[in-house]
């Protein structure tokens, strides 16, 4: 029998059943390692493997357990589903299968466990730092989202708690507009791509200007759906706002992040999408159309009452003007009249004042020389009452004098007075010769004598 | 708001139109307008109460609500029938 010739530049060729074992066997020889993925199209028939295919964004593994392994387990009926995150620990395996058995290539799963969150949370991590770092959490937040929609789209499980609260907070905003239900499990692993359908479809719609997607709480893993990758990539380059409300406060799922407002619950994603409640809203915007109308009406009143002051204003101005004249020319004749009295006041005040002045300075003056006089009148006086005491003295020393030297004194000695016929004395004896007769006066009378005899004695 | 917005036609949103307005009412109240700047003022005003009445009036007649499935089956009806 000729041997089978090959193909150059290649070995061979070798029998394929050969090759398959031998295939097998370094495919085995590969590095024991675990995998952590989604699970999907579980296959549990009644042969001795448990089927399942691991999925991740970037690529798939199918695995095989043999089922008393996967019984081992001790998993409830459906832990292992579709959508389900779950570690697997094995080894690269090959069925060589044979003249009547495809071939296969599997992951052979010796231990399973379920994700546990530290696990999902890890990958979340993972996600979330991947996308930040491409700028997928941003654009949502920079859309312009309406204060005011008229067309909300909601993505939200039918018949769930989530649809309820998101309507009863709607109603509190008072907001009775038109909502597009979009319907998408929220929980397995359909939910994923349902949700990022739905989305879009949304978003395709002309009127829908915000987009809800929201659902309950419950674990990491019942909420992974919505960290899916894809389903937030939609969503960051979406040209539609989203509020998200996925869980509950501490549920922190990608699609919070990447949505343009994350809220806490869908009673608060309603309020987050109508900004303003409509009752407050309508009442304020009647205040509004009053003020308005009422500013309006007062600026045309105002200028209406200016221009009518200003056209009364002329006659007023005249009016005014006369007025003022008359009550100038009344003034006038008032000061006039004041400041003749207040002259003559005045010329009467500056007269008494001067009068009164030049009184008494004569009062003064008069005054000072009647105290000269007064001076001198007791100087005159005293000089008086001097000259008098001196006269009187001298009157006394000649009038003791003159009764010293009165004849009648002498007569009243015995002396006696030759008086001629007239009267006259005669002093001399000549005299009385020449007299021949005369009268001898004597201190008690007169007596007739006449000259008898010669020259006597007393005529030598 | 833009000029354009100002001159008559419709401002970009609700929120637009109310914030404008409370503008407006603030230089009304102000009493630094004249004749002609507040009637203006007044008209641009009204037209902005009435756009947004208008807005309000078409969240507050009533509820509806549509399924998505629905609606884009009804598109798609009218699309192919316009078609």
């Amino acid at each position: 029998m000729a041997a089978a010739s090959g193909i150059p530049g290649y070995s061979g060729p070798y029998a394929v059943g050969r090759y398959a074992a031998a295939l097998r066997e370094r495919l085995r020889g590969f590095a024991r390692v675990s995998l952590i993925g989604e699970v999907a199209g579980v296959r549990m028939g009644r042969g001795p493997n448990v089927y399942f295919e691991l999925r991740d964004r970037d690529g798939a593994v199918p695995c095989a357990m043999w089922r008393t392994d996967f019984d081992r387990l001790g998993l409830r009926d459906g832990e292992l589903c579709d959508g389900a995150e779950v570690v697997v620990a094995g080894h690269c395996d090959y069925y060589p299968g044979g003249a009547t058995a495809s071939p296969r290539f599997s992951f052979r799963v010796g231990d399973l466990r379920l994700a546990g969150e530290g696990d999902l949370l890890a990958r979340l991590d993972r996600l979330r730092r991947q996308l930040t770092a491409e700028g997928l959490l941003d654009p949502q937040k920079r859309l312009p989202r309406p204060a005011l929609p008229r067309s909300i789209g909601v993505v939200t499980a039918e018949g769930g708690a989530a649809r309820r609260d998101l309507l009863a907070g709607l109603e509190r905003r008072s907001w009775r507009g038109r909502i597009v239900w979009a319907y998408a499990p929220v929980q397995d692993r359909r939910a994923a791509p349902a949700l990022a359908a739905a989305i879009r479809e949304l978003a395709a719609v002309a009127d829908v200007e915000t987009i809800v997607v929201t659902r309950g709480g419950g674990s990491i893993a019942d909420l992974w759906a919505f960290c899916d990758e894809t389903l937030c990539r939609t969503v960051a380059m979406l040209p539609v706002p989203v509020v998200s409300a996925v869980g509950h406060e501490v549920d922190r799922t990608l699609i919070d992040d990447v949505a343009a407002v994350c809220c806490s619950t869908p009673t608060h994603a309603a309020e987050a999408v109508v900004g303003v409640d409509c009752a407050v809203a309508r009442a304020t915007l009647r205040r509004s159309a009053a003020r308005v109308d009422a500013l309006g009406r007062a600026a045309l009143a105002s200028r209406a009452r200016a221009l009518g002051a200003s056209s009364r204003a002329p006659r007023e101005h005249i009016r005014r003007e006369r007025r003022h004249l008359h009550q100038k020319t009344r003034e006038l004749r008032a000061a006039s009249g004041r400041g003749l009295d207040e002259r003559r006041d005045f010329q009467r005040r500056v007269a008494v004042t001067v009068v009164g002045r030049k009184l008494a300075v004569a009062e003064r003056r008069g005054a000072d020389e009647r105290s000269v006089l007064g001076a001198r009148l007791a100087r005159l006086e005293r000089a008086a009452a001097s000259l008098s005491e001196r006269r009187a003295a001298a009157l006394r020393e000649h009038a003791a004098a003159l009764r010293a030297a009165d004849p009648e004194r002498a007569l009243e000695r015995g002396y006696a007075l030759a008086l001629d016929g007239a009267g006259a004395p005669l002093a001399t004896a000549r005299a009385v010769r020449a007299a021949d007769t005369f009268d001898l006066r004597m201190a008690d009378g007169t007596i007739p004598a006449r000259v008898s005899g010669g020259a006597s004695e007393g005529d030598r | 708001m833009s000029a354009e917005e100002r001159a008559g036609t419709h401002p970009a949103s609700y929120e637009a139109a109310v914030e404008r307005l409370e503008q407006i009412i603030a230089r009304l109240d102000s009493n630094q307008a004249g004749l002609r700047e507040t009637l203006e003022l007044c008209r641009e005003g009204k037209g902005l109460i009435e756009f947004a009445a208008g807005e309000l009036e078409a969240v507050g007649a009533g509820l509806e609500e549509l399924r998505l499935d629905e609606l884009v089956a009804r598109l798609e009806v009218e699309q192919r029938s316009a078609g």
